[in-house]
């Protein structure tokens, strides 16, 4: 799969975060570029972060031509993952419902369907009979609490197996050189004249001319060691899974309205997640509350599916932005670049973001198809919303 | 398949009376196993019910599609899951019979119903853990039709689409002590606080109280009965069978799901436990060695449990690998029954359990000494594992007690959480039942803030053989059918933690979540890798401690409906109901563009109870008005009104609203009806954390006035008819202000001389309870007037006739208050405020989207809603937010964003519709299509 190593005294690149964003990094640095002296080190496991606990939805309706246009790249790069890492990964181009309770929901559905279009992504609002016919356990009756008018159809959305896709860039990376440390925590990282020049870690000082931070919900902590101060909140969200049953579901469904999202896996259970914990926090500790939040309002989108029983729960960290977009690209210490602020939607993104960070460390040039979600930007008042990724969810 | 050469077939199995049995024999209860009749008594499982009438195989594994019986006779066993009626996946070990049940077995048996070719190939390929990762790549094209095929190995019942909703609720409790198992320990415990004045709930999974000494010997039975009777006759305990911990969150938050109640299927008590005891007992834990899941091989317990319970024989002839006394216990409890004990097999003198053989059942068993033993039965007795979950969840970190040879708590818990029985140690019962009263009392102690200590006796695990695998590679996951050597296989891949291992191979996460199967995981990789168990570590347990429905987590679905007062008067009006958030509102009263034409000509009345109201009083509210509303605030005269809007910290619309100085210190702020409760929790959030010495008291109003608009040219006249102590002339109540006065006799309204639909008008807050009586006395006192209700879709039209925006819909998530035209409003010379650096650079920049006022050359052509505007090569330059054919002037109206460069009037666009179209239409100087200098308005 991939092997340990004892650590190296220096290494070219040093990626911090063994999330699909680092190992995918790591991956393309080898792969595109050539550059296989890189380190991806973690303080735990492979995929222990996010990217180990996610709901693994890939979409690319974005609302803005930037937004449709990145993601667009990255679901194209998923779909030929499992032969270019020669690992399935799993891609269940399943379909991706949002629903729409209310008139309002409903005309950001068609606008949503009217820039797809326009932009070649495959998405188109359906009427509730359609929806029915796609999903049959869903009501959709207009006595509800939250009537279902209609829904935005994305048919090449879906899901994927997020740990085979980790798994597939680790193993990829250490077939070309890549080394990649778990347990290893980086506690300092070392700067010399606005430079970057290593970081310290629990098993050793590694140097490096070129640290990239993937940390996602533990960013702004590590960026901060380098002195870069990062815009970001971060916030937990939490997922649930039942038992599994025979397959009924056949599309990813997502209601805003009511706060929760439900794919069905091949395994047969429901997988399903939430808006994040409004408050601030480092805990990865599931709530009751959320459960029961959720329980209900799965109920009411799929009343007959009360008998169903929560098997787990859990939480990961999501690094939110004030614009709900990334940051990738350079700071103001040289060298030490980020790929951060993914929160709830980066594990879709990691294919194309790291194409385009690889690219970054290799050329020294930041490429066009990132260039909108600088870090600077905070600074100079260039909020990338209206470069539009990710604020409608999942 | 099934049915294999030496089965037994329909042997009844059921033994003479059993001193403990929980079986009532004068109670017959009959129901169905695969549409095949079948009978049983009242207490029995419907595992039981089954065994005693010969039957052995209730469900087929998940991959390989062996046949699976009887392991743990538990909640947990993984063989035993079966559906019940439209119940999927119920536990038919721990699921007692009731009559008529239809009870079937989930995993596709007893016939393959799928594509034989497809599955053959398939099984071929379940060659070890991760086949998924490696198989299947190429060709690409080929993985959905793969899928498909997987899809229907998918273990699990079945849900119907059909199935109702069902009954649920929930409960608040308060007990000082909550204990978790009702075991000797957690009896004795529930005891000890109860004697010590705490008032206790003791929760029992299984349906009677008394954990393992219900199946125990006759000494048991006195202790249990004694202990059964202490604990019933106490006033202090609510006991709570069949019911299970399902988590400890925190400060002692504790979830029980309690099951088959009489009036609700589940109900989910949250319980806030002044203290919580632990005392969750031991899972007796399987051995790995070859054909360990064959029928007929189970544990120590199981077998007791179902001779001693249910009076059912497991087999004729067996084989017991004791290295315990429970092992002995069960090797004694056969004898007694008669099942012929043909071996003890004891590793402690050196014995060895090889392999079990048998084709569908078990045969035959080989020992270490190279004998083969016929038999039918195998009884494996190789230790327990703590469950830990509860612990885990207050902070502790199991420990590996490698002379116990299992995990047990690591002695990190907070005062509030106290743990005992199993979970803690060994002994005789004398000693479990010791450690839990005191336990119990000290838990009390610590609920009702006594200082004085206990002494809590020890209670320490016994030394035991560390037995997890023999020299045979057998089953680790019994619901995922993983085995040891698929966990040597991905350990020597690089999956070498036990949290990689256990994602890879799905080890653990079946539906007994690592109850049975964690610490083998644990114990193969530890010996795959060469590293001890302590260096392993195990995986942390997730909540859920068992599965609980989602009906019961929903309980009743609570979604409040609002409703304003006039809501009867709508009702009875033919108004058609309209969901707008939390409210149903009257979108019209069957002819929106007659309700229109009434209020340009006549007036109208419509219900805006829905507005978001704040009251704000204090010496400070100029200065948070100021911050958070982009314009000017601190001039405003008493009795006068101003619009604002607010906006985010990106310079993003997020409300607007007019609010009026009542007085010196009070103001009363409107916002709008979506945004009602953000904008009370953005103002609220502002004051608590930016400007606490300000000092401002927001109190919300919503339901506390019923909100009126009366709008049309008669309005004035109308209002004057009810309103004696007020002068609504224009000269002495002007546009932009507001008056208190008393309306058709109701005192301390207020009234606002503002509009939204551009006509002359007065919108009114009414004390709510009086709100219908005076909607009723408009509607009666005005009919002379021409006086008529208006709904929401009439609002609509006559605001975008007047070019009104409204956030959210001609604003999006990145409209920034520059974009949607407010460049006469935004004072960006104001010190600070929310927003203003963003507005800032968006001034500086000049650029982003435009709200426009857009007439389409085709006047009876209305785009539809999010239409978008696009350049000749097909650029998206802007959208159609609002459109309507406005009755007024005659022709399609719409607002929309548009690029800044075409944000000129007279510039032409191009609307591509959803169809396809492409239509012309005309940039306005203004937003409004209609009165745009506001004559109407001011009048
Ligand atoms: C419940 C949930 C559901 C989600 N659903 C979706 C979804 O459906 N679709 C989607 O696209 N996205 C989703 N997301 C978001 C997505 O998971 C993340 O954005 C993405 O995984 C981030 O990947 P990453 O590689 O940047 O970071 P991570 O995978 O979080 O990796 C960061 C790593 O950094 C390591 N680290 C931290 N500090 C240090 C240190 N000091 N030294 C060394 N290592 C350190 C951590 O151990 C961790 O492994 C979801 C997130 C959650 C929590």
């Amino acid at each position: 799969m991939w092997r340990n190593f004892e650590l190296e005294k220096s290494y070219d690149v040093v990626i911090i975060g063994a999330g699909v964003h680092g190992l995918a990094t790591a991956y393309y640095l080898a792969a595109n570029h050539g550059i296989s002296k890189v380190a991806v080190v973690d303080k735990g496991y492979v995929g222990g972060g996010g990217s180990g606990r996610n709901t693994a939805i890939l979409r690319s309706n974005y609302l803005t031509p930037e937004g449709v246009r990145f993601y667009d790249r990255s679901v194209q790069l998923y779909r030929t993952l499992a032969a270019d890492l020669n690992f399935n990964v799993m891609f269940a181009p399943r379909g991706h419902l949002t629903l729409a309770h209310n008139d309002s929901s409903l005309r950001t559905m068609r606008w949503r369907a009217e820039v797809n279009k326009l932009q070649g992504v495959d998405s188109e609002v359906i009427t509730p009979e359609e929806i029915k016919r796609l999903v049959p356990f869903m009501d959709v009756s207009d006595d509800t609490r939250y009537p279902i008018i209609g829904a935005l159809y994305h048919p090449p959305g879906g899901i994927i197996r997020h740990d085979a896709v980790n798994w597939g860039y680790a193993r990829a990376g250490d077939r070309l050189g890549v080394q990649i440390h778990q347990n290893t925590e980086v506690t300092g990282i070392r700067t010399e004249k606005g430079r970057v020049s290593g970081v310290s870690t629990n098993r050793g000082e590694i140097g490096a001319p070129i640290v990239l931070n993937c940390t996602a919900g533990w960013a702004s902590l590590v960026s901060a060691m380098a002195g870069v101060k990062l815009p970001i909140i971060t916030h937990p969200l939490q997922a649930a899974v039942t038992e599994p049953v025979k397959m009924f579901l056949d599309a990813v469904v997502v209601s805003g309205s009511l706060h929760v999202y439900v794919s069905q896996t091949d395994r047969g259970e429901l997988v399903f997640g939430a808006s994040t914990d409004p408050y601030a926090s480092y805990s990865m500790r599931g709530s009751l509350e959320f459960t029961e939040e959720l329980a209900s309002h799965v109920l009411e989108l799929m009343p007959s599916i009360a008998k169903m029983r929560v098997l787990r729960q859990w939480a990961g960290l999501c690094d939110i932005t004030p614009d709900f977009s990334p940051i990738m690209g350079i700071t103001e210490v040289e060298g030490f670049l980020v790929d951060v602020g993914w929160g709830t939607y980066g594990f879709k993104a990691g294919p194309a973001a790291a194409e385009a960070m690889a690219e970054l460390v290799a050329t020294g040039r930041t490429p066009q198809l990132i260039a909108a979600f600088d870090l600077a930007r905070f600074a100079e008042g260039r909020l990338a919303s209206e470069r539009g990724a990710a604020a409608v969810g999942h | 398949m099934i049915s294999s050469r030496r089965r037994p077939t329909a042997m009844i199995s059921r033994l003479g009376r059993q001193e403990g049995e929980l079986i009532d024999r004068s109670r017959r209860l009959s129901f169905t196993f695969n549409g095949v009749e079948h009978r049983g008594f009242d207490g029995d499982t419907i595992v039981s019910a089954l065994m005693a009438e010969g039957e052995r195989i209730f469900s087929r594994s998940f991959k390989y599609h062996r046949p699976r019986s009887v392991l743990s006779a538990t909640f947990h066993d993984p063989g035993c899951i079966v559906q019940v009626g439209d119940e999927p996946n119920v536990r038919a070990a721990h699921r007692r019979l009731r009559d008529g049940m239809a009870v079937e077995a989930q995993t596709g048996w007893p016939s393959l119903r799928y594509d034989v070719g497809a599955a053959n190939q398939l099984v071929g390929r379940f060659i070890g853990a991760g086949f998924y990762y490696k198989t299947f790549i190429k060709p690409q094209r080929l993985w959905p039709t793969y899928e498909k095929v997987l899809q229907r190995f998918a273990a699990g019942g079945r849900v119907q689409a059909s199935s109702p909703h069902g009954t649920y609720d929930k409960r608040y409790a308060h007990p000082d002590v909550l204990v978790a198992g009702g075991g000797p320990a957690g009896m004795a415990a529930a005891l000890g606080a109860a004697d010590a004045g705490a008032n206790v709930i003791l929760v029992e999974e299984e349906y009677e109280l008394g954990g393992h000494l219900r199946f125990g010997g006759s000494e048991d039975l006195v202790a249990l009965r004694e202990l059964r009777d202490e604990v019933g006759a106490h006033a202090g305990i609510e006991v709570m069978t069949n019911s299970v911990v399902t988590g400890r969150y925190d400060d002692n938050w504790v979830a029980v799901l309690q099951r088959e109640l009489p009036q609700v299927a589940e109900r989910l008590v949250k319980a806030r436990a002044k203290t919580l005891v632990v005392a969750s007992g031991l899972i007796e834990r399987p051995y790995v060695f070859e054909g360990n899941d064959l029928p007929g091989v189970m544990l120590s317990t199981a077998a007791r449990r179902l001779v001693n319970l249910y009076a059912v024989k497991p087999g004729q002839q067996a084989v017991v690998f004791a290295a315990n006394e429970s092992g002995q216990a069960a090797a004694a409890d056969l004898d007694r029954v008669g099942v012929e004990v043909l071996k003890v097999v004891d590793p402690a003198s050196g014995g060895e359990l090889v392999r079990a053989l048998g084709r569908g059942q078990l045969e035959q068993v080989e020992l270490g000494d190279g004998s083969i033993v016929d038999c039918d039965l195998l009884v494996t007795a190789v230790g327990w594992t703590a469950p830990t979950l509860l612990v885990n969840m207050a902070g502790d970190r199991p420990r590996y007690d490698e002379r116990a040879a299992r995990f047990v708590p690591g002695g990190a818990l907070p005062d509030t959480v106290l743990a005992t029985g199993g979970i803690v140690g060994d002994g005789p019962l004398q000693a479990l039942v010791a450690h839990g009263r005191a336990t119990g009392t000290a838990a009390a102690h610590r609920a009702l803030g006594r200082a004085d200590s206990i002494d809590i006796p020890e209670l320490e695990p016994a030394p035991h053989p560390a037995l997890f695998r023999a020299r045979t590679h057998g089953i680790v996951d019994y619901s995922e059918d993983v085995y040891s050597k698929d966990l040597v296989a991905a350990a020597r891949e690089g999956y070498d933690s036990v949290e990689l291992l256990k994602r890879y191979t799905t080890a653990t996460m079946g539906p007994s979540q690592g109850k049975l199967e964690t610490i083998n995981t644990v114990a193969v990789l530890a010996e795959a890798t060469g590293r001890s168990i302590e260096e392993t570590g195990t995986t942390v347990w997730r909540p859920p401690y068992a599965p609980i429905s989602l009906g019961a987590l929903a309980g009743r679905i609570l979604e409040p409906v609002r409703y304003s007062p006039m809501q009867p008067w709508h009702d009875s009006h033919g108004a058609k109901p309209i969901v707008a958030g939390q409210w149903i509102r009257p979108e019209h009263y069957g002819d929106a563009a007659a309700e229109v034409r009434n209020v340009r000509e006549n007036v109208g009345i419509i219900d805006v109870s829905p507005l978001g109201k704040l009251d704000l009083r204090g010496p400070d509210v100029s200065k948070l008005l100021n911050f958070v509303y982009v314009n000017k605030w601190s001039k405003l005269d008493v009795g006068s009104v101003r619009y604002g809007v607010m906006c985010g910290e990106d310079g993003v619309v997020i409300d607007d609203g007019v609010t009026g100085r009542l007085a010196a210190d009070h103001y009363f702020m409107s916002t709008t009806s979506s945004g009602a409760q953000a904008v009370h929790e953005w103002v609220e959030n502002w004051l608590q954390t930016s400007f606490p010495s300000w000092q401002v008291h927001v109190t919300s109003m919503v339901s506390a006035y019923a909100s009126i608009n009366i709008a049309g040219p008669r309005s004035r006249e109308l209002l004057g008819r009810l309103v004696p102590d007020v002068d609504l002339s224009p000269e002495s109540f002007s546009y932009m202000q507001v008056r208190t006065g008393t309306i058709a006799g109701v005192p301390g309204c207020h009234m606002w001389r503002i509009g939204f639909t551009g006509e002359l008008s007065f919108e009114i807050h009414v004390p709510a309870g009086y709100g219908l009586y005076v909607w009723e006395r408009l509607m009666s006192d005005g009919k002379d007037l021409g006086v008529g209700p208006f709904g929401l879709e009439a609002q609509r039209v006559m605001r975008l006739e007047k070019g009104h925006f409204i956030v959210g819909q001609d604003t999006d998530g990145v409209t920034q208050a520059l974009s949607a035209g407010l460049d006469w409003l935004v004072k960006l010379d104001k010190e600070d405020f929310a927003g203003k650096p963003e507005l800032v650079w968006q001034h500086e920049r000049g650029d982003g989207m435009r709200l426009v006022g857009l007439q389409p050359s085709d006047t009876h052509l209305v785009p539809a809603e999010a239409s978008q505007i696009v350049s000749p090569s097909g650029a998206i330059e802007g959208r159609i937010t609002s459109s309507r054919f406005s009755p007024t002037i005659g022709r399609s109206i719409c607002l929309g964003l548009v690029s800044a460069r075409l944000a000129v009037a007279g510039t032409v666009v191009t609307v591509k519709l959803p169809d396809g179209r492409h239509v012309p239409a005309t940039v306005m100087e203004h937003h409004a299509h209609f009165d745009p200098e506001g004559s109407r308005l001011r009048g």
